[in-house]
């Protein structure tokens, strides 16, 4: 190899140059890429392909890895905000409830101007025994209830009365429940009345209305309300409303049941009438 | 002759087990409605307490049962169950000792009849301020029943642990 290179050395790298200078001219002259370079880049081509792919492989192995946490963070981010957009929804349902319950007794304050002091409350706890039907309250002596206080829901419809006060709490027995007695009208006729809970009706959630006159003409659907005589409860209390007229057991007197018109089951806030004006 | 300790140790257990039954109710019981009524424990606890113990101790018992219902529930007398609650013990404990000895079906049979005393005594009561409604109030008395009695069993297996951790020597 030394001596090829000594003796013919020269050639060679005239060779080469001559080479160099006809592929120079030609990459001058041509469109495309010399045929060295076009030949080496055909060879190279499968490899780089190789390599992109590889590195393509990788990049996307990254980038899915950080799109993977970035999008778990993003969740929790989001269900985070869900929650609290749940909530506050639940709390605007609430406030709308009440302030939908606040405008209908603002109303009853305006219409109802005898009945001046009120106290809203809280129910606790709904019928304990079979034999009553009972509320528990969240208002107490403390708040100036007294027993015989009446309760109403914000429509003005008579919930019950208070039967037993403590510091902080107070009972009602409902309007079906078999201690309670009225004094009750009827509003088309005017004819007077005694609702009273009869045990028999109080599991349907009814009520009795006695002593009716007996000529009077009461219809299904008929409103009945607190007459006010006596001065123990505020007149025009809505009781509920006539279901159905029957003879008693002697089959001389007739009696209306009474369907109320607060469902008792569903209420949850009520308003306590601490005083009120006699309206002669 | 129990010691004094014994005896106060007898008695707070018994008060343990029946604040136990109290939480149940007032938590769980009270808020279901099965069969158009809400299960009821304490005449069941009344029973099987009276069926364990005895006459005396029995009759005691449920007499303090009677007081703490009465001041926790409403009814239609201010004592009502401070009245018939003792009548309640003193009859299921006179089962236990003449027909049947203390334990599940005991406590099934005083159970039954608390419940019959009970709600009877409901409606003598609306009867005697002239709202008699016997029909309405026995339909009362067989569902109510109905729907606590499961819970006899659970009741009589807590007293019958307390009763015979308090009377190792009997």
């Amino acid at each position: 190899m030394k001596n090829f290179l000594k003796h013919h050395g020269l050639w060679v790298l005239f060779a080469a140059a001559v080479i160099a200078v006809v592929m120079a001219v030609m990459s001058v002259f041509s469109n495309t890429s010399s045929p060295l370079a076009n030949l080496t880049g055909i060879l190279a081509s499968p490899f780089r392909s190789a390599y992109t792919s590889i590195a393509t492989w990788f990049n996307d192995k990254q980038n899915y890895y950080q799109d993977n946490l970035s999008l778990k963070e993003e969740n929790a981010a989001l269900r985070k905000q869900i929650a609290e957009m749940e909530a506050e929804i639940r709390q605007a349902r609430l406030d709308s409830e009440e302030n939908s319950r606040l405008k209908g007794l603002l109303n009853l304050r305006d219409e109802r101007q005898d009945l001046s002091d009120f106290e809203a409350a809280t129910i606790t706890e709904h019928t304990v025994t079979n034999w009553t039907s009972s509320l528990t309250l969240d208002r107490g002596t403390a708040h100036g209830v007294e027993v015989q206080d009446c309760v109403i829901d914000e429509t003005g419809a008579l919930v019950g009365v208070i039967s037993e006060v403590g510091y902080n709490w107070c009972t009602v027995l409902t309007i079906v429940d078999t201690d309670t007695s009225l004094g009750a009208q009827v509003f088309r006729t005017r004819d007077l009345g005694l609702a009273n809970g009869d045990f028999s009706l109080m599991g349907e959630n009814r009520l009795r209305l006695d002593y009716l006159p007996a000529d009077s003409q009461l219809l299904s659907g008929d409103l009945v309300v607190t007459s006010g005589l006596g001065g123990y409860y505020p007149s025009g209390l809505v009781i509920g409303t006539i279901e159905e007229v029957q003879k008693d057991d002697s089959g001389a007197a007739a009696y209306a049941v009474l369907a109320p018109r607060v469902d008792f089951d569903q209420l949850t806030e009520v308003f306590i009438i601490k005083s009120f004006e006699l309206v002669s | 002759m129990r010691s004094r300790n014994e005896t106060i140790f007898k008695w707070t257990l018994y008060f343990a087990a029946t604040a136990l039954c109290s939480f149940v109710q007032s938590f769980l019981l009270q808020r279901l409605s099965l069969w158009g009524v809400i299960p009821f424990v304490y005449p069941v606890v009344a029973a099987v307490v009276a069926s364990y113990e005895g006459p005396v101790p029995g009759t005691i018992y449920t007499l303090v049962l009677g007081v703490f219902c009465d001041l926790l529930l409403p009814g239609p007398l201010p004592c009502f169950y401070t009245l018939i609650f003792p009548v309640v013990g003193l009859c299921a404990s006179l089962i236990s000792q003449g027909l049947l000895s203390a334990g599940f079906v005991c406590s099934l049979a005083s159970s039954a009849l608390a419940f019959l005393l009970t709600d009877g005594f409901h409606c003598l009561v609306l009867w005697a301020s002239g709202k008699g409604a016997w029909a309405a109030g026995g339909w009362v008395l067989v569902r109510e029943f109905c729907v606590t009695a499961p819970l006899v069993l659970p009741v009589t297996l807590l007293f019958q642990a307390v009763f015979r951790r308090t009377h190792l020597d009997d």
